[in-house]
């Protein structure tokens, strides 16, 4: 079975967890004491991953590290519909990589303050957070215009690929990290459009949406938001 | 911004903003709101923090009828942040006095507005009317945060240049492909722009180019001492009809997105230039929103009527706006308070309806959950009436006023059960199609059985046809009949199960009977009997210690203890005064009460720590009663 190096309150350990519950893959969870034991940065760790990181994943016997490379590898691997990384596009599939890329730094900036908030963390805070703030303006920049285009997804594709999942976590828990979601509407829309995803799973500090009706385009294959009247 | 912000209209969203079942989070002065639109289309606009525990709403879950707390699950009703369910409590209808602070909200072009006014109580003028954008459909442009004091912003929005809208949907169409359409810049193309019209929180601009020219609107909404949003609209929508010479041939998608594109780009060009300037001076004391005591009643005259009436309470007044034929004998009423909002009905409540005769009569509310802008109750005609149904069938027309208590609510229902089976005999149907909303709008499994004589007697179907595969209507049953639904219904006891039962009073004994038969425990089982058909055996005399008051009474053969009460000047609650409703129920400190009301349940009855004082009285020489 699958093999997740986890820890619960890591957002990276958390796409991994969503995008194997949205695919229905089980898996086996082995959880690394991130804090305070610091066990990732330990000696035996160093056998799995050199760079101290988590997630890494061990599919049997087939070893993986980097958060969003895992969630590339899962896609092509265990998505048969191929809609979660769309290769067959190659626009789609170039712009799934290009916000990946963002969502590294969102992890340097929104997870970092995150870390310093939560886990003291040695970070300059004000740096991190006006990074995080600067990046999330792109982002609710970006998601607006395309759900003038009724585009529901960061990417141009109808539904929803592994760049929404690589890109929801940091934003939904920024507030851990002092950075408020005020000035972003838009990405607070997007977010409520993720947990509509069947098979949305959550972690501690992410909660479900409500029963009953989702946001028009949650589900895959929808694509409608609402425009302007 | 020099007037009063307290009465003065600002922007706090776009329309668009509010999409299904969402929750948007807003700031106006200093002050965080919670803005929601329930299904029924209504805008709220609260304070964004749970009166539990001061979590923020906005990360709670939109119901469409109700917002609830993602903390503590406590939910508040659409339209008057009334609390309708506390989960720690389940068996408990929660205080009528818990409610959310409201502001008022109006849409216009395409905007959300609201005032910094709590309670809901809007200033007479309004959000501003402009000429400029009543013309034409407007077109709204993207909202931009600016980290800079408003009132600079504002001044520093007189600098803003833009393009003629006509001219950029011919170049973008003609000249370039789409993608390309957002390097279009204002100075490659010389608009002029100039400052036409200014309110204390907007601005308005024309840019002109040859022959065509453009309006735009920009709204600053405070967000606090060094932030602000502005929120533009653009006259005349993208297609512009505003002063433009004529369109081409070419997609409106397209030159709706270049417009919004273009806008976007030289207001973030000048918004950055404003925040560089702002991040060299000193910073502003952040605001401090003025906070006030929740309110603890919607109307003042309530009490007062209490004092005057002994505890009787119809001090609401309220218009039938409709009234309609729902099935055979049963008339359905439409009221609507005279002003502000009417007090939040939970599921289960009842109201008591001073008639123009004189009599007073209670009366299930049918509403659904978050539907607070009116009530609605169904009036059997009873043809052994001693006045009450026969009147309001007979003379209350539309446009009447009538006096009407709060919802008071004795037959509450709990929100966590697995199973909720509800049981409706006649025009017993109305507090169940109440609570049925309620459960089947916060997607809770339950079943909803309706007794009925025929389908000519089945009342609100328009209410249960929305409520699916749910219901079962059982028409034509004679006794022996229902007796055995009720068996198959009631078969199979089960943990976490609740029984709702409500109708006339030989079906209600059935039910309760076969429920204990079947296993069913008594608090499990909850029923409301419309009317007492127990003869009151009032012959005892006894006398009756008030702990509280300090006061002690003899209660004669023939007087009530509720009568007694009053003649001495201790005013109590009441509302139907033949025990059955439950309201003037009254704890028991000592002594030994004789039941004769049929709103306790048999264990309840043995227990003998409470008692329905309006028609029970004692076993014991002595009563002593925590008043």
């Amino acid at each position: 079975m699958m093999k997740i190096y986890d820890y619960e309150l890591s957002v990276n350990c958390y796409k991994q967890r969503l995008l194997l519950g949205i695919l229905g893959v089980p898996y086996e969870s082995i959880p690394v004491d991130f804090f305070p034991g610091w066990e990732h940065k330990g000696e035996a760790f160093a056998e799995i991953n050199p760079l101290g990181h988590i997630p890494v994943i061990d599919d049997d016997g087939y070893i993986l590290r980097d958060a969003q490379a895992i969630l590339v590898y899962l896609a092509l691997r265990y998505d048969p519909s191929g809609l979660w990384y769309p290769v067959t596009d190659p626009r789609v599939a170039g712009e799934v990589a290009s916000w990946m890329a963002f969502a590294e730094g969102t992890t340097n900036t929104a997870s970092a303050a995150r870390l310093h908030d939560t886990l003291g963390y040695p970070f300059d805070i004000d740096t991190v957070r006006a990074g995080a703030q600067k990046l999330f303006r792109v982002l609710d920049d970006h998601v607006w215009f395309h759900e003038q285009q009724e585009r529901p997804w960061v990417a141009s594709a109808p539904h929803p690929t592994i760049a929404d999942l690589a890109l929801f976590p940091d934003v939904m828990l920024s507030e851990q990290g002092g950075i408020s979601l005020l000035d972003y509407p838009a990405l607070r829309r997007w977010t409520d459009r993720v947990k509509h995803i069947p098979g949305f799973t959550v972690m501690s500090g992410i909660f479900p949406a409500p029963a009953g009706a989702a946001p028009a385009g949650a589900a895959p294959g929808g694509a409608t938001v609402g425009r302007p009247r | 911004m020099e007037p009063d912000p307290s009465t003065s209209w600002y922007p706090v969203a776009r329309s668009d903003d509010l999409p299904l079942r969402h929750v948007f989070q807003g700031e106006l002065l200093g002050r965080e709101l919670a803005i929601w639109r329930a299904d029924d289309g209504f805008v709220n606009v609260w304070e964004n923090r749970c009166l539990h525990r001061g979590v923020r709403l906005s990360i709670g879950l939109n119901e469409g009828r109700e917002l609830r707390c993602q903390y503590h699950g406590w939910r508040y009703a659409n339209r008057t942040a009334g609390c309708t369910y506390i989960p720690a409590h389940p068996a408990d209808a929660p205080a009528r006095v818990i409610c959310n602070v409201t502001f008022p909200a109006v849409e216009r072009y395409g905007l959300v507005w609201t005032c910094d006014s709590p309670g809901g109580v809007a200033p007479g003028d309004g959000p501003p009317v402009l000429a400029a954008l009543e013309a034409a459909a407007p077109l709204g442009l993207r909202n931009l945060p600016v980290n800079a004091e408003p009132s600079t912003v504002l001044d520093e929005l007189a600098a803003y240049a833009f393009v003629p809208t006509g001219l950029l949907a011919q170049r973008t169409a003609h000249d370039r492909p789409v993608a390309g359409s957002a390097t279009l810049g204002t100075e490659e193309l010389g608009a002029e722009v100039s400052v036409t019209d200014r309110g204390h929180s907007w601005i308005e601009l024309t840019a002109r180019m040859g022959e065509a020219a453009s309006r735009v609107v920009l709204f600053v909404q405070p967000v606090d001492s060094a932030r602000s949003v502005v929120r533009g609209v653009l006259a005349g929508g993208a297609d512009g009809a505003d002063g433009a010479d004529g369109a081409g041939v070419h997609s409106p998608e397209r030159d709706q997105m270049a417009v919004l594109r273009h806008h976007h780009r030289e207001l973030s060009r000048l918004r950055d230039a404003i925040e560089d300037r702002a991040a060299r001076r000193p910073s502003p004391v952040p605001m401090t929103p003025r906070l006030q005591q929740v309110r603890l009643r919607p109307a003042e005259s309530a009490l007062e009527h209490d004092r005057r009436d002994g505890g009787r309470r119809t001090g609401l007044r309220v218009s039938v706006a409709r009234r309609w034929d729902t099935a055979d004998a049963i008339v359905a009423f439409e009221l609507r308070q005279l002003d502000g909002l009417l007090p939040t009905p939970r599921p289960g409540a009842h109201i008591d309806v001073e008639l123009p005769n004189g009599l007073v009569r209670q009366y299930s509310l049918v509403n659904g959950p978050g539907e607070t802008d009116r009530y609605l109750i169904g009036v059997k005609r009873e043809p052994a009436s001693r006045g009450g149904s026969a009147c309001l069938h007979d003379t209350v027309i539309v446009g009447d006023v009538l006096a009407i208590s709060e919802p008071r609510n004795n037959f509450p229902l709990r929100r966590d059960s697995f199973r909720t089976i509800l049981i409706a005999g006649g025009i017993g149907i109305t507090p169940l199609l109440s609570m049925a909303q309620a459960l089947h709008w916060s997607g809770h499994t339950y079943e909803l059985h309706y007794f009925a004589q025929s389908a000519g007697h089945v009342a609100f179907t328009e209410i249960l046809d929305s409520l699916g595969p749910d219901v079962t209507t059982h028409l034509g049953l004679d006794p022996s009949g229902t007796g055995s639904v009720l068996t198959r219904l009631l078969s199979d006891p089960e943990d976490g199960g609740h029984v709702y039962v409500c109708g006339p009073g030989p079906m209600l004994d059935a039910t309760r009977n076969t429920a204990t038969t079947a296993g069913w425990p008594d608090h499990a089982v909850h029923f409301e009997y419309f009317t007492n058909a127990t003869e009151i055996d009032s012959s005892s005399s006894f006398e009756v210690e008030l702990a509280r008051s300090a006061l002690t009474l003899p209660v004669p053969a023939g007087s009530s203890i509720m009568d007694v009460l009053r003649a001495n000047g201790v005013a109590v609650a009441s509302s139907c005064e033949q025990g059955a409703c439950g309201t003037c129920l009254t704890a028991v400190i000592a002594g030994e009460p004789d039941h004769q009301d049929v709103y306790l349940n048999a264990s309840e009855r043995r227990a003998g720590d409470r008692m329905a004082i309006c028609v029970s009285r004692s076993r014991s020489p002595r009563l002593v009663l925590d008043i």
